[in-house]
């Protein structure tokens, strides 16, 4: 845990070892937020050796006897969460809940409860599944999870339906937005953005976006939203939001964050030490500012990633005001297919968000860069086969 | 030589009284507490699927290989009768772990008990199938209860399974291969050098024990 470190090697391909898996030749991957969270150490059991990666597409190499939907030379984006399709949970569309598809489910148990489904390059816990920042990768249950592209549109176009672009698009969803609403939205990075243009696609007249990195506010004021910079001086984002919503609050808010919080504000050094301590292991200053900011019965959603435990969270403001909070990995089955419909006809080019274009070898300099936030790095996108640039 | 099991903890009555119920006259029953050397294990899954297909599949013991861990070959012996082998990891033969099983109460699509009738292990289980309320699927329900011994120590010292942890995953098991026709698996699967304490945090994360094949030949 913890190490930093990001290399790039050859190893074996894989190789199918289930009825229903198919082998995906990628072609374009990415490195996602999230994956900072296991860059960090912050995501438990992710251990030395482990394959990274859960956005990518690519072409079918071979698929198992079970998949009868694919066949070698289909085009595929796969949602990083791998769901069965058959279990109680995947029949009420609750497909990150898959019951099937976590072969370490004991460890989850151990830690949540339940366990959720498998995902792919994101920890033992969430199942040991080698990821796709890779030339190649096994794709479980390839008989429910792929989404089979027929047009022509590029990759980079439909790439982030494998993630970011749905779990911005549940996020807005889960915040229940109506027709005339403000939502705040913590976080303009690609979860953020996609939630910032599906809050509007769902309905909302205001989208107030919070960052403090600046090209970042920039692109949200690009689509629309109103942005607050928590880092300038004198700005208070709970003043900001009362004074942009008539002293009411938004009607939701979003946090877009997650567990690595950065604020400005004294509690931000405060988690920074308890973390450090092991007495909290996530940084929740978004969370316990979004609580604080959200309307009367209004509404918390929350596609920011927590992985263990929190200190000093308002409940009683939650309690006190009567919110709803939704939150969870992205039911990503339900999503893929009706967002493909918006890019292919044109109301959204999920691509507007990629700065970095990059080759393998490049992507352990490039994690660095990411998590400093440097080189003006809003999302990097692999492609798996090029040469390095001399 | 070890000795056969006396009594018969797991052949009373269904439904009321069964052993492995989490239910008696509306009550909730705890299960039985390990004591003088037993081990107890009960653990329950909503399996999507109707009670007889599960029983069915359960009880066609000669392909439990296919989804219980270790077993590497059960042949029957009789019409009551089994013979059970288990790896207990080791390559060769004579690490392996051999015992009879006879099966005492047989209700079809509702429950099957058994003992272990001599070998190297003394073990006794019952497993109920109970439709869920409103059509959701079938509980089923395992009670196992074995003594320290070969097969416990099997378990944990050969694999780094918690005997009782190797009941609840047999039984995920089960109900993944039942709903999908697989069990999910990552081993073997490409990966970088684990460094020195990666055979430590396999062994942690249960990942030494082979993924039973499921429907792979």
């Amino acid at each position: 845990m913890g190490t930093s470190k990001v290399e790039t090697l050859t190893v074996p391909d894989p190789e199918l070892l289930n009825p229903h898996d198919a082998i995906i030749k990628i072609t374009r991957t990415a490195i996602c937020g999230s994956d900072l969270h296991l860059y960090d150490g912050f995501i438990p059991t992710m251990e030395a050796g482990d394959v990274l990666g859960h956005e990518f597409m690519g072409i079918v190499e071979e698929v198992g006897a079970g998949v009868d939907n694919l066949k070698r030379g289909d085009r595929v984006v796969v949602p990083f969460t791998i769901a069965c399709g058959s279990c109680g949970f995947c029949k009420k569309k609750l497909w990150s809940a898959c019951d099937n598809t976590n072969p370490n489910a004991h460890l989850m148990e151990a830690a949540y409860g339940y366990s959720g489904s498998g995902l792919f390059g994101y920890s033992h816990m969430m199942g040991g599944y080698a990821g796709g920042q890779a030339q190649y990768v096994r794709v479980p249950f390839a008989n429910v999870g792929p989404l089979k592209i027929e047009s022509d549109l590029p990759d980079e176009k439909v790439l982030f339906l494998s993630d970011i672009f749905p779990t911005g698009y549940m996020a807005a969803e889960n915040a229940q937005i109506k027709e005339g609403d403000t939502v705040a939205v913590w976080g303009c990075g690609p979860v953020g953005q996609f939630a910032i243009a599906s809050a509007f696609m769902l309905g909302a007249a205001r989208v107030i976006a919070i960052d403090r990195v600046p090209e970042r506010l920039e692109m949200a004021r690009s689509i629309g939203a109103i942005t607050v910079d928590y880092s300038e001086e004198d700005v208070s984002v709970l003043q900001a939001l009362k004074d942009l919503t008539g002293g009411i609050g938004p009607d939701s808010c979003i946090d877009a964050v997650g567990l690595e919080a950065h604020s400005s504000e004294l509690q931000g050094l405060y988690d920074v030490v308890k973390t450090a301590l092991l007495m909290e292991t996530d940084r929740p200053a978004v969370l316990r500012q979004a609580i604080q900011a959200v309307r009367k019965g209004g509404t918390l959603s929350i596609p920011g990633v927590y992985g263990g435990l929190l200190d000093k969270v308002p409940f009683g403001a939650a309690f006190g005001k009567g919110i709803t909070m939704k939150m969870g990995q992205t039911n990503m089955h339900n999503y893929m297919k009706p967002l493909l419909e918006r890019i292919e006809k044109g109301q959204i080019d999920p691509s507007y968000i990629i700065s970095h274009r990059i080759t393998l070898d490049e992507a352990p300099e490039m994690y660095k860069i990411w998590r400093d936030k440097k080189e003006q790095v809003t999302k990097i996108v692999i492609d798996p086969w090029a040469e390095k640039a001399a | 030589m070890s000795t056969a099991l006396q009594e018969k903890p797991n052949a009373e009555e269904l439904p009321v009284s069964s052993a492995a119920s989490v239910l008696l006259n509306g009550r909730y029953l705890p299960p039985p507490a390990d004591k003088d050397g037993k081990i107890w294990v009960r653990t329950t899954a909503l399996i999507q699927g109707d009670a007889k297909k599960l029983y069915e599949m359960w009880h066609d013991i000669e392909n439990a290989p296919a989804w219980q861990e270790q077993i590497v070959e059960v042949r029957r012996t009789g019409p009551k009768t089994s013979h059970w082998v288990m790896s207990s990891g080791g390559e060769k033969d004579d690490k392996n772990i051999e015992w009879d099983s006879e099966i005492l109460a047989d209700e079809p699509g509702t429950r099957i008990a058994w003992r272990s009738i001599g070998g190297d292990t003394e073990n006794a289980g019952e497993v109920i199938f109970e439709a869920a309320p409103a059509g959701r699927g079938t509980f089923v329900t395992v009670l196992q209860e074995f003594r320290m011994g070969k097969l416990a120590s099997a378990w944990e010292t050969m694999v780094g399974r918690n005997p009782k942890q190797a009941v609840i995953e047999n039984l995920r098991h089960f109900k993944a291969l039942a709903e999908t026709g697989e069990i999910p698996r990552t081993e073997p699967q490409p990966h970088g050098d684990r460094g020195t304490i990666g055979g430590m945090k396999k062994s942690l994360y249960g990942e030494k024990i082979a993924t039973p094949p499921g429907t792979n030949s």
